[in-house]
């Protein structure tokens, strides 16, 4: 049972993270409707955005928010002059994805040719830890735990009490009325990017200081939890990929605390099966996403 | 001699590459699946391969373990090669099933080829984990070495003959003409009575009897194979082969595994080597493999060759191909 | 089965479609007669796409039947009902872009041999003679449509009216008993559009049945001859055109419309 519990508190801290990234993802698949594979070589690029910046004595939560923001410029720039207009020239999905997928090799390549191919550490962090009822959290899970909560509590207020929030949604829904409402659907977009850029930037950072150490391999690996996270919740529905982090990551930390920890995406790979066999759209996906979801 | 040696690794990998890329054609090219899963049926090919042509697990000093071990000879081997990647191929196609949208299916796919990884990487007992399998009995072990290293290529050859005219039935005639159908616009397909969902089942395990054999061949060729060989940029490999050739045409994908997988993929280990990074030339040959494949889907998604289709001439002058 | 021959080839019976709380379709019924041509008007959000979906196999009912030509096809995948005979073209002409004209006709023929897996692995001798008759078949309809000097072009680089030929070609090569055509005259010119009609008057002389879904009243006038009137998912009314236009129910639903 004790282990039970504290896998529990692991798996809240895990699925802090998987959240973080998932309903990043999302957002971009909302606002451009495209599945963008190389969102998980932009966290490697930012977990190594970070490794630079607290080798130069840079504290590691600082590093975060500059990574976070170096990735969410870098995110923008690349949705500008590749995605955006490949779509724009009629490019098929089937043909994006394989664009994402080319561009995310492209930097993981470049990534191991600068930083090498071996293991990477942030180091020792603060060895202060924190006990509620029978968890044990280490500083950095309990940090992350919240700044994960708050940075969706502010995306909740931003989507839902601003104007920005609005017109988000309403691209998101259906770009073409959004445009005709006179709403500037490609300055949203940029801004959808530059959000949901921050937010695989802060994942890839706080992945990296939950993980003992990390390789150019780290945000390759991570698209297995993120994007079963984010088809649980009903992909392109940030709700949705909060929720769905929580799950993937409380049920995979669970499995691996009574199982054999090496399966810990099992869990996460098998939930995505079964989802997107009996519910394709998802926990929370509306009528609408389901029918672009399905082919017509 | 040592360019002796190489050219019979570059025809092996050519061969053996370009059964892979027809199958992935088959299914990417011309049917319109995108299998980002296609190197698993690969691996599945070879480790079949490898388990039923080696002793039983216990019998070599147990320094490896797996399932299996039957000692087959190698024809039957190569079928089992086969017939493990149309099993595994037609698994994954069981992905498509409900029928979603093609980018949403091959991230699927996608997420199938890095779990398939993770699991064959962490237990033991399958596979011989990530360390991989070694000793895999080469067929012509018991020639001269420089008679064996041919014997391989011609074996490969026929391999790639067969398969050839195998690959015709299905990419021409009626048949090639329902799959691009599908490619092209699947919904109009069922519409006009196409069982899509059967279809693609069909040819996600035909696709994968070429990708089984290819596995096959190649671990054969080369006495070892582990996880390392088989990670899901491999996939992408195969595809950028299609999309720099010509997406749907076998001339076209063939010219572009010459292209792509032997004179860039090979060809990158012959540049100078950089003592302090010694992976350097290789990730430099994946880097201009992704922009490669990104600028062909920019300026010329159609690739090199064109895809071509028969013309029929009717009784009316205008209508000759012109 | 000898007298379900004789009956409607086509039955609706309270048809249901809901998404969430919105019924789009809400318990329609009508049928289809052999040989007739008729029409399913009604103004915007009236439901008639939905149910035409519905009939064709793209939609799933929440409620309800279809039959067709007496068997029950209301699961039935759409290739499957295409099969029987109850063939479907789209609002957006829907062609194989990649495919020639001619070969955008040949690919719909039904039972080819080449398509079996005999076909396949028995090779060209397999399916040659009957691919020979497919050829002469499709152009002499692509001769019909005055569209023999595009045989050997892309259908993607056909223009829009000229893929809804196409799609009317395929469609009649799949040897229909019932087509169903959705606005087949939306963004044509005024004079293809009559060349259109005269071509589906001809085809219902030849036995074929028509369910059509058109807003130009005047092409439903001429050519159907029963007409059923959907407004807010529920039919209002049907029958011959020049009755209907005196009815004020239909007036009505058409100026709120």
């Amino acid at each position: 049972m004790q282990l039970i519990i504290e896998a529990i508190g692991f798996g809240i801290a895990t699925g802090a993270v998987i959240a973080l990234g998932a309903v990043g993802f999302s957002v971009q698949f909302g606002i451009s409707n495209i599945l963008n594979i190389t969102y998980g070589a932009l966290m490697t690029l930012s977990a190594y955005i970070g490794l630079v910046l607290i080798n130069h004595g840079i504290n590691a939560w600082a590093a975060l928010a500059i990574s976070a923001v170096a990735v969410g410029a870098v995110s923008v720039i690349y949705h500008r002059i590749l995605l955006a207009p490949l779509v724009r020239r009629g490019t098929r999905a089937i043909a994006m994805i394989i664009v994402t997928v080319s561009a995310g090799t492209i930097l993981q390549y470049v990534i191991v040719a600068i930083a090498g191919p071996s293991s990477q550490s942030y180091g020792e962090q603060s060895g202060q830890t924190f006990h509620f009822l029978d968890l044990t959290l280490s500083f950095g899970q309990v940090t992350i735990i919240v700044l994960t909560a708050i940075l969706m509590l502010a995306l909740h207020l931003l989507l839902t009490r601003t104007t920005l929030g609005k017109a988000m949604r309403a691209t998101s829904s259906n770009r073409t009325l959004a445009r005709s409402c006179g709403i500037a659907t490609s300055r949203i977009s940029d801004i959808a990017w530059f959000i949901s850029g921050c937010l695989c930037g802060a994942a890839g950072v706080a992945l990296a200081i939950t993980t003992v150490s990390f390789d150019f391999s780290l945000g390759a690996l991570f698209l297995i939890p993120m994007i079963a996270a984010a088809v649980l919740g009903g992909i392109g529905q940030p709700y949705g990929a909060m929720l769905g982090g929580m799950i993937i990551g409380i049920s995979s930390e669970v499995a691996a605390a009574v199982s054999n920890p090496n399966y810990k995406d099992v869990v996460a790979f098998v939930i995505l099966i079964i989802v997107l066999l009996v519910r394709p759209r998802g926990l929370f996906g509306a009528a609408w996403s389901s029918r672009r979801l399905m082919e017509g | 001699m040592a360019w002796e040696y190489y050219l019979v690794v570059m025809l092996v990998y050519l061969g053996t590459d370009l059964l892979a890329v027809w199958g992935l054609n088959l299914e990417f090219g011309v049917a319109g699946i995108a299998n980002l899963a296609y190197i698993v049926v690969v691996a599945a090919g070879a480790y079949a391969y490898a388990i039923v042509t080696l002793g039983p697990s216990s019998g070599n000093g147990g320094f490896q373990t797996y399932i299996g071990g039957f000692t087959l000879p190698f024809p039957l081997a190569l079928l089992v090669g086969a017939a493990a990647g149309a099993l595994v191929g037609t698994l994954i196609g069981l992905t498509g099933l409900k029928r979603l949208r093609q980018d949403y299916q091959g991230v699927a796919m996608l997420v199938v080829s890095l779990m398939v990884t993770t699991i064959v990487s962490a237990d033991i007992g399958l596979f011989n984990g990530t360390a991989g399998l070694a000793l895999i009995p080469n067929p012509f072990s018991n020639l001269d070495p420089d008679t064996a290293r041919w014997a391989y290529v011609a074996l490969v050859a026929v391999c790639c003959l067969i398969g050839f005219v195998v690959l015709r039935r299905f990419t021409t005639g009626p048949m090639g003409r329902t799959l691009r159908a599908m490619r092209d616009d699947d919904t109009a397909a069922s519409a006009a009575g196409k069982d899509v969902v059967r279809l693609r089942l069909v040819v996600q395990a035909v696709g994968g009897a070429f990708g089984g054999l290819s596995g096959a061949l190649l671990a054969g060729f080369i006495g070892g194979w582990s996880p390392s060989a088989w990670a899901y940029i491999e996939t992408l490999a195969f595809l950028s082969c299609i999309i720099v050739g010509g997406r749907g045409s076998d001339l076209g994908v063939s010219l572009g595994t010459l292209i792509i997988a032997v004179l860039l993929l090979q060809g990158v280990q012959f540049l100078p080597q950089i003592a302090s990074s010694p992976g350097l030339s290789e990730d430099f040959g994946w880097i201009i493999l992704g922009a490669a494949t990104i600028a062909f889907i920019w300026f010329r998604p159609q690739g090199v060759l064109k895809e071509r289709r028969p013309r029929y001439r009717g009784e009316s002058p205008s209508k000759l191909p012109g | 089965m000898a007298l379900a021959a004789t009956g409607p080839l086509l039955e609706v019976d309270h048809l249901e479609k809901h998404y969430g709380g919105v019924r789009a379709v809400d318990g329609i019924s009508f049928t289809v007669e052999r040989g007739s041509i008729t029409g399913l008007i009604g103004p915007n959000g009236a439901g008639k796409s939905t149910a035409l979906a519905m009939i064709g196999g793209f939609v799933q009912p929440s409620g309800g039947r279809i039959r067709f030509d007496g068997v029950d096809i209301t699961g039935m995948a759409m290739h499957a009902r295409a099969r029987i005979g109850l063939v479907r073209t789209f609002q957006m002409a829907r062609v194989f872009g990649n495919l020639t004209t001619l070969e955008n006709l040949l690919v719909a023929a039904p039972r080819q041999r080449g398509e079996r897996a005999a076909g396949v692995v028995g090779g060209r001798r397999a399916w040659r003679s009957q691919e020979k008759e497919l050829v002469s078949e499709a152009q002499a309809m692509l001769e019909t449509f005055s569209m023999a000097q595009k045989a050997n072009d892309l259908a993607g680089t056909l223009s829009g009216g000229q893929k809804r030929a196409v799609e009317i070609m395929r469609a009649l090569m799949m040897q229909p008993k019932l087509l169903l055509l959705d606005e087949p005259m939306a963004g044509l010119s005024p004079s293809l559009s009559r060349h259109l009609e005269d071509v589906l008057l001809k085809l219902a002389d030849g036995g074929l049945s028509l369910l059509l879904v058109e807003h130009e009243l005047e092409t439903v006038d001429k050519l159907c001859g029963k007409v059923v009137v959907m407004a807010q998912g529920k039919v209002l009314s049907e029958g011959r055109m020049s009755e209907l236009r005196l009815s004020r129910e239909v007036q009505d639903a058409y100026v709120i419309g």
